[in-house]
């Protein structure tokens, strides 16, 4: 499978680099020292997400209610709520899907980006719904990208994703259109 | 490429060509300018942000200078985690690997997500030529496929064109209504188009932002979500990388994603960073290591640095001289000043490397410390040592060499510039300013020069 001698001949070039050599730096960043929800907040804001704060479940379960009753396809993983669609054999079912309900792991304040990480979902999940909910508890909210990959452990990770807002293109004259592939909105519940 | 095929023009000729429209280049200038602004507002918001540009410049060179340790390293762990590694040394190597592997999965339709690597490769062509259809996924790379044409940009491919031109564009190739050119409607009619060659596709290929060495597993980033509904759909992925995209682990991953985006277009991190680290199951994953001259370029210490590039564009964005000149005047896949970093050995007019007023401002942005402009002048000696210097530059360059190194010599010369410039008709000097002077006027020279001014006011003090 692998071609040694390809291989071979990329790393003996390599022994021939002159790139000045540098030893590794020691990443050591303070943490700013604000209240973490309000800032998570307007990074979600910024990035035309949505963040419920209170009631969380309860109010995430009466969403998803009215959603059902005006008869839109919703998947969930989240416990304790309940779609009207089981998770399919192939992930090309899942196309007509208008909410997917799924867990968030960790989110970054700075950036308002979600771990999402959910090796029992297919992993188109995330990007195939029409919109996407994420509920996240609000103990695990951490202040930036460096906060979160200590937390973080990725030994068991195969497939994972930091989300940040729904999908979005500037690329027809740099007008901001929200909806390009993944979802086109993004909720986000904070429970407890 | 034989000698017998007509050369590509110059830059200046191209730019040239690009400038002819005045309304078009101020509004292209405008565009880019924009992203620039927004580039400073969110790395003013960033109090660390320095510290985070020298932190990404010595992860990026820490990893160079250590780079077959490190990607030794991160193929034993993406092997560990079940990913299928293979090593390229050129671009043809890669072409025929990828289609290899599509060849043996009988693979007719390919969507691509953004990768500058596999438009080095040229790879689209090579498929295409072997009959597998190759779908462009990211808006702008879709848009510019559909019009034939080469990205303008490396983060927004299509800058160079107006909506009404995308409009007519969709109208003639996806069925948009005649004569529209909002925005939504066409994104909306771009992500519902997209979405039928996703769901019919036999394999998915993606680019690689950065490869994590201690993990075995790769870190994509798009906006759009392209990379990750592609990939996620078919059970075939790959993933090409240069040697260049390793870096240690999360945490060096964690600086750069920092940085990344709010270079790019002032984002606070791109809507999607997914980590792929093994294949879906009853899947197969893929990742092709490239050198393509890369490991060429690290034989010398000043090229090397280029390297360090992320690809995030902001160089492109604040350079004057491509706001007003277009990604297609530089002869490479790469423009602007990182594409004259890594490019300028490319370009067969020898014409890119002067592309460039060597102000720096390149530099400044660079969320990795690239010294573009001293990669650039570095590239203009290299030029100059090859004897391949541009036509007229060639002649002249060595004569202001010997002239400027000799004071007296140079203060000749000046007086005569002056007494030029202020007594002939600027016409007649117009042709000795090259394309510097065609659109303006010549500068009113001062009576005296700078040191004869000095030594009379100053000096004697
Ligand atoms: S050289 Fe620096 S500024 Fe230019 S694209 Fe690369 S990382 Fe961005």
């Amino acid at each position: 499978m692998t071609n040694m001698t390809s291989k071979d001949a990329i790393l003996s070039a390599l022994q021939n680099s002159a790139a000045k050599v540098k030893a590794m730096p020691e990443i050591n960043i303070p943490v700013i020292n604000e209240p973490l929800i309000p800032r998570f907040e307007q990074s979600l804001a910024t990035v035309t997400a949505t963040l419920i704060k209170e009631d969380g479940l309860n109010a995430l379960n009466q969403h998803v209610a009215e959603l059902l009753a005006q008869k839109n396809q919703v998947m969930s993983f989240v416990d304790g709520v309940q779609g009207n669609r089981e998770n399919p054999e192939l992930p090309h079912q899942m196309q007509d899907i208008d909410y997917s309900v799924l867990p968030g792991k960790l989110g970054v304040a700075e950036n308002g980006a979600i771990w999402v990480e959910l090796p029992q979902a297919h992993r188109v999940t995330a990007f195939i719904c029409e919109n996407l909910i994420i509920t996240l508890s609000r103990e695990k909210i951490v202040a930036n990208m460096h906060q979160a990959m200590k937390q973080l452990d990725f030994s068991q990770t195969q497939f994972g994703t930091f989300i940040s807002g729904p999908s979005k293109t500037a690329d027809i004259e740099q007008a901001l259109v929200v909806g390009a592939h993944g979802a086109c909105s993004l909720r986000v519940y904070l429970i407890d | 490429m034989s000698s017998a095929q007509t050369k590509p023009a110059t830059h200046a000729h191209k730019a040239e060509i690009f400038c002819r429209d005045e309304q078009r280049v101020n509004w292209h200038s405008k565009a880019l300018w924009t992203l620039r602004e927004k580039r400073d507002r969110a790395a003013s918001q960033v109090p660390e942000w320095e510290t985070l540009r020298k932190l990404g410049s010595h992860i990026k060179q820490h990893s160079l200078s250590h780079l077959a340790d490190y990607l030794t390293e991160f193929e034993s762990n993406c092997i560990a985690n079940g990913i299928q590694v293979h090593w390229a040394k050129d671009a043809q190597e890669h072409n025929q690997i990828t289609h290899n592997i599509l060849a043996k999965h009988q693979v007719k339709k390919l969507v691509k997500s953004k990768s500058m690597l596999t438009e080095e490769c040229h790879l689209n062509p090579y498929l295409e030529q072997r009959g597998i259809e190759v779908i462009d996924t990211d808006l702008g790379e879709r848009i510019i496929q559909l019009a034939g044409q080469a990205p303008s940009h490396i983060v927004v491919p299509a800058i160079h064109l107006k909506k009404q031109e995308v409009g007519d564009l969709f109208h003639e190739k996806i069925g948009t209504q005649a004569g529209a050119s909002d925005p939504t409607y066409l994104t909306r009619a771009a992500r519902a188009h997209l979405r039928e060659q996703f769901l019919s596709a036999d394999a998915a290929m993606t680019g690689v932002n950065m490869a994590i060495a201690d993990q075995g597993g790769i870190i994509v980033c798009t906006n759009e979500g392209n990379a990750d509904m592609g990939v996620n759909l078919p059970s075939l992925q790959l993933h090409s990388m240069g040697i260049d995209k390793v870096i240690p682990n999360m945490d060096s991953a964690a600086v750069l994603l920092r940085t990344l985006a709010r270079n790019a277009t002032g984002q606070l991190i791109t809507t999607y960073s997914s980590c792929y680290k093994a294949p879906k199951p009853g899947g197969e994953m893929h990742v092709i290591i490239v050198d393509n001259g890369r490991s060429e370029m690290l034989k010398d210490k000043i090229l090397a640095k280029s390297l360090k590039c992320i690809r995030c564009g902001g160089c492109l964005n604040t350079c004057p001289v491509y706001r007003r000149s277009g990604g297609h005047s530089y002869n490479y896949t790469i423009p602007g000043p990182i594409g004259i970093a890594v490019g300028a050995q490319h370009d067969e007019t020898h014409s890119s490397a002067w592309a460039c007023t060597l102000c720096g401002s390149c530099s400044f942005v660079c969320p990795t410390k690239v010294p573009l402009d001293k990669i650039i002048a570095h590239q203009r000696y290299l030029k100059a040592q090859a004897q391949t210097l541009p036509y007229g530059k060639r002649h002249y360059m060595p004569l202001v060499g010997k002239l400027m190194a000799n004071k007296t010599a140079t203060n000749c010369a000046m007086t005569v510039a002056r007494t030029s410039l202020n007594i002939l008709p600027h016409r007649l000097l117009k042709p000795f300013s090259g394309a510097w002077g065609q659109h303006r006027e010549l500068p009113q020279a001062p009576k005296a020069s700078f040191d004869t001014w000095f030594k009379h006011n100053r000096g004697q003090k």
